[in-house]
């Protein structure tokens, strides 16, 4: 009965999955982080993604604070914060946010400034869908570790 | 150098600036060192001493082993072990020692900055140490026991290897996001390397200033807040010569090539992937692959040098001539000027000024050779685009080089030199080490032997035929030159009336003031100054440099191809067809005067001797030869006259008997080849050098020119290679850019040889005049060669 859960929930997950990869959320890098987590490392991709937020919320916070400036913007100092966005994005297989980064950018090396508040704008709600999707696969993944960390010892029993 | 060993004791000594000596047991081992490096080390039984002193050099000892190396940058290193185990001290850029237990080796390391690391073989332990330069420090004295394991587990992989290699790779991750560092953290673990992560570039140099040697290879991100990446990458280069694999989301082909060229030796584009990360142990092999082929190189180089100064020893008949050569030495020690490589045996090497180069201005170097294309950087161009006081053409053509074959390196193409040189001959066969063609191949790249001369040897040595070779590379070369003649040209028909007036007056242009006073003087004299005869030669090809982007290489093939044209002389008996042609197409006076200086030459070795006779009237004739038909094809035959005639001059005489004496001299007892041989080096000499053509004529001048500085130096510079005879190092296969060296080691030789010159030169004179019809012919066949081209 348990181990019928976790399959459901491991089915969810990869409902979940297939629907972010078919949305262009994610992307097979994303499953590489997933092989990456062994037995030395078990919350391995969880861990990382947190990572990611922590750093993309210092850098979305960063590059709003330098779009609002009266100011002429520093866009070579955007550049570098985009840069990182999409190095870690990419990293993590966050393939539209990266593809947001990667426009972001074309925006700052035109010095447009609209450009770059729209593409900030599109950028943060992209995060925020894919930080969504994320911590709703994570739940999941809790949920079936929990099931299965129950079953195995009946299973041994 | 002083040594000395009672059984059971090491004593090693370094006297004044020259050398290092180790020794262990009855085994003794040396290095050169040309720096100003004074070190004692001395040791008792069962006690350790270690000296040090200045900042140069380091020796250590350790029961009953010894060691001792020399450093010229900012490093003293000291190791020390337990008995029964390794000491290895490697230092900057000159030479290394290392004892293991009875066992002795030591090594003398290029010339540069470049960090150097060598692959020592400790033939006791049957153990392979790899230590660059920088992995030791003196906070390092123990510290390295524990690093030479992973060190060695690199080293082993390149000799075939562990099973499990890569697994250990020391690894440093630098990335300011704390994501992708997390990641690659995670796959590097998964390939079993042993990872460091670190978020800020700065803090990733201190540690690997800091823990030298603690690393294989460093991967890092290009943009980080702290510092460039490239900066780091930069620094990692020059100071640990460490391999750096870049990475960034940015995969933009200037990106990726700003990794290059600042040395990256991979670039990943992010997001990396494990497989990448799987194969990154590679470079580290690769480097140290490399590494150990230039150590092999350098050994090779020893051994050829050793084989020709050993045939020296016997064709020296000359006691003048040995004289001379002893006396180089001496001449040198004032001499500003790098190359140490190619000394680095020689005992009489003494101190020179180095130039450091640091970071910035590496950074300053870079970035001129990126503004100039690296292709066509030249050390000209970059010392003039750098612009700093006190750097000299000489060490950035050095740095270059070196930057080329870092790169290179870093590239991971191991093709040979680009374009620059292609034309020169003898660098592909040098390569060859069997020793009997070596030597004859060492020869010829180091002066650019005639190709029939090498032929001749060939066929005497190895029983082969001769054959005329020419490469299109030479070709094209040539015709790069000829356009440049053409540019220098245009005003020949001014001088038309007077050939030296107009000489220098096409090469007035381009190079004004010495030369102009040069002629000057000569004109003032009427006959056909010496001055002229080696301007005349020596300014088209000038012109050509400072007309086209490369500088003496085009010179050298000029030559070179000029060379070998000589076979194809005598091989077609063109003469009398040819004759009428040339005449009509050239000015009386530019025949004429060529006539009675080649003629001289050729007449008196012609009927003295057989087939060397041959060969002395081809070397004279060669040098003019090249102008001639450079020029003719542009049917410009005004300046052809020029530069030939000079030769019927006194002066011009001397300047080309001093190319032809010493070689008799100290050649005298070997066959014709030979001779032939020598001859066509010396007499190129003349025609070839940079710089120093000037100051050369000024030298034998009787008029007595000023020679400036310049002058001393181009002709001391390679002092080394004339007392070593003509004994080429490898160098010159691996480093087309020092090219120029060579010109001046022959210079070198004229001036060495003045006085037997001067005693020859009457007779020479008389001759002159009988051989006159000779002479036309010659030209004529020059001519004919030319054509038949």
């Amino acid at each position: 009965m348990l181990g019928f859960g976790a399959d459901l929930l491991w089915a969810d997950m990869n409902r979940l999955l297939a629907f972010l990869f078919h949305q262009g959320v994610l992307d097979e890098q994303f499953l590489q982080l997933q092989q990456l987590q062994d037995e030395a490392s078990p919350n391995f991709v969880s861990e990382v993604v947190n990572i990611y937020f922590h750093e993309s919320e210092k850098l979305l916070n960063n590059l709003r604070g330098l779009l609002m400036e009266k100011e002429l913007s520093d866009y070579k100092k955007i550049g570098i914060h985009l840069n990182q966005f999409m190095g870690s994005s990419s990293s993590i297989g966050a393939k539209r946010v990266t593809n947001i980064c990667v426009a972001f950018r074309a925006a700052t090396d035109q010095s447009n400034r609209a450009g770059c508040l729209r593409a900030l704008e599109m950028l943060e709600h992209e995060y925020c869908y894919l930080k969504n999707k994320l911590h709703e696969l994570f739940q999941i993944e809790q949920q079936r570790a929990l099931v299965a960390g129950v079953r195995y010892p009946v299973q041994n029993q | 150098m002083l040594l000395c060993l009672e059984k059971a004791k090491v004593v090693a000594v370094v006297v004044g600036d020259i050398g290092v000596s180790t020794v262990v047991g009855d085994v003794a081992t040396s290095a050169v060192c040309p720096l100003e490096i004074s070190m004692l080390l001395c040791l008792e039984k069962a006690k350790v001493v270690a000296v040090v002193v200045g900042d140069i050099g380091v020796s250590t000892v350790v029961g009953d082993v010894a060691t001792s190396a020399v450093c010229p940058l900012e490093i003293s290193m000291l190791l020390c072990l337990e008995n029964a185990n390794v000491v290895a001290v490697v230092v900057g850029d000159i030479g290394v020692s290392t004892v293991v237990g009875d066992v002795a080796t030591s090594a003398v390391v290029g010339d540069e900055a470049f960090a150097v690391s060598i692959l020592l073989l400790c033939s006791l332990s049957g153990i392979v140490l790899r230590f660059s330069a920088s992995e030791l420090s003196p906070n390092d004295v123990v510290a390295p026991v524990a690093h030479m394991a992973p060190s060695r587990s690199a080293a082993d992989a390149c000799k075939g290897g562990t099973a499990e290699f890569p697994a250990g790779l020391r690894v440093l991750v630098v990335d300011d996001d704390a994501t992708t560092l997390r990641i690659i953290e995670q796959m590097s673990i998964r390939c079993r390397y042993r990872v460091t992560t670190c978020t800020e570039a700065t803090v990733a140099l201190n540690l690997l200033r800091e823990r030298k040697g603690c690393f294989d290879v460093v991967l890092s991100d290009v943009h980080m807040p702290d510092m460039d990446g490239y900066k780091l990458l930069e620094h990692v280069g020059l100071e640990m010569d460490l391999p750096v694999i870049m990475m960034s989301g940015d995969s933009t082909t200037s990106a990726v090539m700003k990794g290059i060229r600042h040395g990256a030796c991979d670039y990943l584009i992010k997001p990396v992937r494990e497989e990448e990360l799987r194969n990154i142990w590679q470079h580290v092999v690769r480097k140290i692959w490399n590494e150990n082929k230039e150590h092999d190189n350098s050994g090779s180089m020893e051994d050829s040098d050793w084989n020709i100064r050993g045939n020296d020893d016997i064709e020296y008949t000359s006691v003048a001539d040995e004289a001379e050569v002893v006396k180089a030495p001496k001449k040198r020690s004032s001499l500003k000027e790098e190359d140490i490589e190619l000394e680095s045996d020689d005992p009489a090497t003494s101190k020179k000024p180095r130039v450091v180069w640091s970071v910035e201005l590496h950074q300053q170097f870079v970035s001129a050779v990126n503004q100039l294309g690296l292709d066509k950087a030249v050390p000209k161009r970059i010392l003039e685009l750098m612009n700093v006081p006190g750097l000299t053409r000489e060490n950035v053509a050095s740095h270059l080089q070196k930057f080329r074959l870092y790169l290179k390196r870093l590239s991971g193409v191991a093709q040979q030199q680009n374009g620059m040189l292609n034309g020169v001959p003898g660098t592909i066969e040098s390569k060859l080490s069997a020793t009997g063609r070596f030597d004859i191949q060492a020869l010829a790249a180091a002066g650019h032997v005639p190709p029939e001369t090498l032929a001749a040897l060939h066929a005497e040595l190895l029983g082969r035929p001769a054959t005329n070779i020419m490469s299109t590379a030479d070709q094209a070369t040539l015709l790069q030159a000829s356009i440049g003649l053409k540019h220098s040209h245009a005003e020949h028909a001014v001088a038309y009336g007077q050939p030296f007036v107009k000489c220098p007056s096409n090469i007035g242009k381009d190079f004004p003031l010495s030369f102009l006073t040069a002629n000057d003087v000569s004109t003032g004299y009427g006959a056909w100054p010496s001055s002229n005869n080696t301007m005349g030669s020596v300014r088209p090809n000038n012109s050509v440099e400072r007309v086209g982007t490369q500088n003496n290489n085009i010179l050298m093939d000029i030559l070179d191809h000029q060379q070998r044209q000589q076979p194809q002389q005598k091989q077609q008996q063109h003469h009398q067809q040819q004759e009428p042609l040339i005449h009509d197409q050239s000015c009386s006076i530019n025949v004429q005067p060529s006539c009675l200086v080649v003629p001289s030459q050729s007449c008196d070795t012609l009927q003295a001797v057989n087939s060397s006779a041959s060969v002395h009237q081809n070397c004279s004739f060669g040098r003019n030869a090249i102008i001639d038909y450079s020029l003719l094809s542009q049917k410009s035959n005004n300046l052809v006259s020029a530069a030939q005639f000079s030769g019927g001059d006194t002066k011009a005489r001397s300047v080309l008997y001093t190319h032809t004496t010493p070689s008799t001299c100290s050649m005298s007892s070997i066959n014709g080849s030979i001779r032939q041989l020598q001859n066509s080096n010396l007499t190129f000499g003349g025609a070839r050098p940079f710089p120093s053509p000037l100051p050369m004529s000024d030298r034998q001048d009787p008029y007595g020119l000023k020679s400036g500085d310049s002058f001393d130096q181009v002709c001391l510079r390679n002092i080394g290679f004339i007392g070593k005879g003509t004994c080429v190092p490898n160098r010159f296969v691996q480093n087309e850019m020092e090219s120029p060296v060579s010109d001046f080691s022959q210079m070198k030789v004229n001036v060495d040889s003045t006085d037997n010159t001067l005693k020859e030169e009457p007779n020479f004179i008389n001759i002159q005049k009988v051989s006159r019809p000779i002479v036309e012919r010659y030209q004529s066949c020059d001519h004919s060669s030319v054509f038949t081209e």
